[in-house]
């Protein structure tokens, strides 16, 4: 594995929480196009993760695989020291226990609602693990109060807004209340209100013992959402620090295809700029 | 070509359901492994899809519909086994939901489209396709004879299953019992309409569905890596020869020993082979009856012509073909005057899928109209679960009872060969449809209507056509007593099958049924795919909706019909393709949230007094029905 750019900066008690997930040279490919060359990580107990990355980078390949909904070619993937493989999860038991335990919310929400009511979409997850019935309704009806959606409960979930269905996309993941939670581009497509709503929402819920992955390629929030960054291009990891350092390193970002560089003139002098943001204020 | 309940006897039903069970269990036992955890969403695409291209249907003569099914490109892209589970899901929630084939006779409709159909093709398509390069113009002529032999092969099997059963099931006096037609005439008059319409139909779609995934979606059609199937050796096809012959056998003893209904227009027109015929039947109350209405028909045909007339023109089967074509149109034209009266009034609140009951219009646009048709039609029907949560009596009844209840009472009316006691089901299911509150007119233009439109297709030429009696004589016509009573014992059949059938899925919850089927032993994979092809059906037509609109927002002017037959098969590529995408995304975000294959409810199925009430409710209406309708 090629040298990060930037070292990893975690702190002690990070380093000493046991490891969640253990990732050696994993390999994927679809149809013969690779997502994953080779990428290694390791996440901690109550570690809270942003994956960075441009479209195609492997940000979404990789959290399927740690949700077990993808198997890799090559390399290893553990769970809590268990390998995370297609036979494992036949297992009943273990799979009843991962589905429990680590939960994926969907970059497209559409796919992610497919009951017909707001209350069956919540209810579905707690369904299939098998909970006793009382347990679900006191579930399924504090986690909607939860997201501010009661009045909902009825209505079909493909009839919502965006921002609702974001939100009840999330809470049908988080009735769960897992240890680990996969959120893949939870800001994507949303208004600007939405998008804050949403972000309060998962600070809300996080008490800090949980461990959560947001991928995004969005760095606004970054330093909200997360203690340590992860950065990926092509597959594999590029950096790994603190946010405020990846945030700091222009080259690397423009290198990962994060950043635009606007290059201008004017007075005869050339420079450029670099933000994230396709409008950007030029000249402060 | 969905065979309702009603036309094949209840002996035939058992048959092809017992053909069909050992392809099913053998389907299900080879897919199972990759099932739940892999293929279960291609599967369903292709049920969905097959669902949908086949209620592009029109009545044909000769019985039932004619429309392409989708198993040409299925079986090519799924494999003999995985496509035979395909269809079979899509005619079963036809059967279900729209009355569209009959549950009595889903095992033969199974048999004939989803078994052989998938048999049929995919031996095809690898024997043309042999050694022929991935790129090469031959695989698309395969995968488009595939399509056009299988279902011929298809339409023939069920123009035998009708054709055989006037010789084996009918009552003393010699009236048909089921489908009244021999085997001359069924078998001309279906593969009349699947040789050329139908036939081309699911070639063209085949053909042009193949080139497209073939560019677009290599892996899919096996032609990047190897498909998991096509490793196997030969053996496959086996146990559909053996399941084909375990059919025919005793069909073909018994057809050999009988040759009443093997009558021809000749026999009638010369008097002593007529007696002869009559004679040696043994069966018939009046051998001296007056000219038959056969020999009637067909003079009607050749009067203009006398002495021009080919032979054929004065065969039966001819003369059943041009007045099944009266028919149709008359048809068309009751159903579509009934339509514009319901539209007038404001009360056509429920567009059935009849493609021909639009008339004129059809023209403007024959694929977007059809599909926006659909859509609305499909969303009531599958998606509102209104009148399932309504408050009334059968909506009371434990899904299980309900379902065995139902499931009997449909049976027992395939079975009842009694005019009154067959009213009587009808009666029965009427009044159940009232204190379940079911709206009338919905069940009058969903279910007995398209019902009638069918049967009456085919039961009209019978009255003249069925040796017997002279009844009374209508434009120079002869309606024999046993033709009458043909004809109205099987409209009877089919209108109390399909109301009883209705009112399952009507009072029920899609997943309760669901879970009722579970938990009456059928297996978890084929309740999963049957949830998953239900979902992927909405899917494909709001996604097909939306693609033509986008479409039709971007284009100026009327398409040729050449120009729109184009359109269709892209768009059916990139629909599909589209749709997969997203039925894949939508099984892995079932899968992260604990999907197993399992229906999980949270509403328990309890048994109460109340069921223990209506399941005998149930057994008095199916026992007495039974008894009375020998």
């Amino acid at each position: 594995m090629e040298q990060s750019p930037v070292n990893a900066a975690q702190s002690e008690a990070a380093m000493a929480a046991p490891l969640e997930f253990e990732i050696q040279d994993l390999r994927f490919e679809y149809d013969r196009v690779p997502a994953l060359n080779g990428l290694s990580l390791r996440v901690r107990e109550g570690e809270r993760i942003s994956l960075l990355g441009a479209n195609g980078s492997g940000k979404s390949t990789l959290l399927r695989l740690m949700d077990g909904l993808y198997f890799a070619q090559a390399g290893t993937l553990r769970f809590r020291g268990e390998p995370l493989t297609e036979d494992a999860l036949e297992d009943e038991a273990f799979a009843l226990r991962f589905r429990r335990q680590v939960g994926l919310v969907f970059q497209n929400p559409d796919v992610q609602l497919f009951n017909p009511t707001v209350f069956d979409e919540v209810a579905f997850g707690p369904l299939q693990l098998g909970w006793s019935r009382q347990e679900i309704l006191d579930r399924v009806m504090s986690t909607l109060q939860w997201i501010g959606a009661e009045h909902l409960k009825d209505r079909a979930p493909y009839r919502l807004s965006g921002g609702e269905k974001k939100r009840v996309a999330i809470a049908s993941v988080v009735v769960l209340d897992p240890d680990v939670l996969l959120l893949d581009e939870p800001t994507a497509a949303l208004d600007p209100r939405s998008q804050s709503q949403v972000i309060e929402l998962l600070e809300s819920w996080n008490d800090g013992r949980k461990t959560v992955i947001t991928a995004t390629h969005q760095l606004e929030a970054l330093s909200e959402i997360s203690g340590r960054a992860v950065v990926l291009r092509q597959g594999r990891v590029v950096a790994d620090a603190a946010p405020e350092a990846v945030l700091a390193d222009t080259e690397l970002l423009e290198a990962a295809n994060l950043v635009h560089v606007h290059r201008h003139e004017h007075g005869g002098v050339a420079h450029k700029h670099v933000s994230p943001y396709l409008r950007h204020e030029h000249h402060k | 070509m969905h065979i309702p309940d009603g036309y094949l006897s209840p002996s035939t039903c058992a048959v092809l359901y017992a053909a069909s069970a050992p392809c099913w269990i053998t389907a299900l036992r080879r897919t199972r492994r990759r099932l739940l955890a892999r293929s279960l969403p291609q599967l369903a695409l292709f049920a969905a899809f097959s669902f949908v291209i086949m209620m592009f249907n029109l009545p044909l003569p000769g019985g039932t519909t004619g429309h392409a099914v989708g198993v040409g490109i299925a079986a090519i892209v799924l494999g003999p086994w995985s496509s035979l589970l395909a269809i079979s899901l899509a005619l079963t929630i036809q059967a279900l939901f729209f009355g569209d084939g009959g549950i009595t006779t889903l095992g033969a409709n199974c048999f004939n489209m989803a078994i052989a159909g998938s048999f049929a093709a995919w031996v095809l398509y690898r024997l043309i396709s042999l050694g022929a390069a991935p790129e090469s113009r031959r695989r698309v002529l395969a995968a488009a004879l595939a399509g056009y032999g299988a279902i011929n092969f298809s339409a023939l099997l069920a123009a035998i299953e009708f054709g055989v059963q006037p010789m084996l099931f009918h009552d003393a006096a010699g009236a048909p019992l089921y489908a009244p037609y021999p085997l001359h005439v069924a078998i001309p008059a279906m593969m009349a309409g699947h040789l050329t319409v139908a036939g081309a139909a699911e070639a063209v779609m085949s053909a042009g569905l193949f080139g497209y995934l073939r560019r677009n979606e290599p892996v899919l059609v096996g032609l990047s890596a190897p498909p998991a199937e096509s490793a196997r050796p030969l053996r496959a096809p086996l146990w559909g020869v053996l399941a084909l012959a375990m059919l025919l056998t005793p069909l073909g003893i018994l057809a050999g020993g009988t040759a009443w209904g093997e009558w021809s227009a000749a026999d009638f027109s010369d008097s002593s082979a007529r007696t002869q015929m009559v004679a040696a039947s043994g069966h018939m109350a009046a051998p001296s009856a007056a000219p038959t209405g056969l020999a009637h028909l067909t003079n009607l045909w050749t009067a203009p012509m006398p002495d021009y007339a080919p032979r054929f023109v004065k065969s039966a089967a001819f003369g059943y073909l041009l007045s099944a074509i009266f028919g149709v149109g008359l048809i068309c034209a009751v159903v579509w005057v009934i339509f514009w009266i319901a539209g007038r009034f404001g009360a056509g609140d429920d567009g059935v899928p009849v493609a021909s009951s639009t008339g004129r219009r059809l023209r403007a646009g024959v694929v977007s109209r059809t599909l926006r048709g659909f859509s609305r039609a499909l969303e009531r029907t599958l998606v509102q679960e209104d009148t399932a949560r309504a408050r009334g009596l059968l909506q009371a009844v434990d899904p299980r009872v309900k379902l065995i209840g139902l499931l009997g009472l449909v049976v027992t009316a395939a079975l009842s060969h009694r005019l009154a006691v067959l009213a009587g089901l009808l009666a029965l299911g009427v009044a159940l449809a009232v204190a379940s509150r079911l709206s009338l007119l919905r069940l009058v233009t969903r279910v007995w209507l398209v019902a009638f439109s069918f049967t009456a297709l085919i039961a009209a030429p019978a009255l003249f056509l069925t040796p017997g009696a002279p009844l009374a004589h209508f434009a120079g016509l002869t309606i024999t007593a046993n033709g009458a009573h043909s004809a109205l014992l099987l409209l009877a059949r089919v209108e109390a099958a399909v109301t009883l059938g209705t009112l399952l899925v009507l009072t029920t919850p899609w997943m309760h049924l669901l879970k009722a089927l579970r938990t009456l032993f059928v297996p978890v994979e084929v309740i999963a795919l049957l949830a998953m092809t239900h979902r992927y059906v909405v899917l494909l037509v709001e996604t097909s909706n939306a693609m033509f609109e986008s479409r039709q927002s971007r284009m100026v002017g009327r398409l040729s019909p050449r120009q729109e037959r184009r359109l269709m098969i892209e768009t059916g590529g990139v629909l599909m393709s589209k749709t997969l995408a997203l039925g894949n995304e939508v099984f892995l975000a079932m899968r992260a949230r604990g999907f197993r294959g399992e229906v999980r409810l949270i509403e328990e199925f309890r048994l109460r007094p109340s069921d223990a009430v209506a399941g005998v409710g149930f057994a008095a209406a199916i026992v007495l029905a039974l008894s009375a309708g020998r």
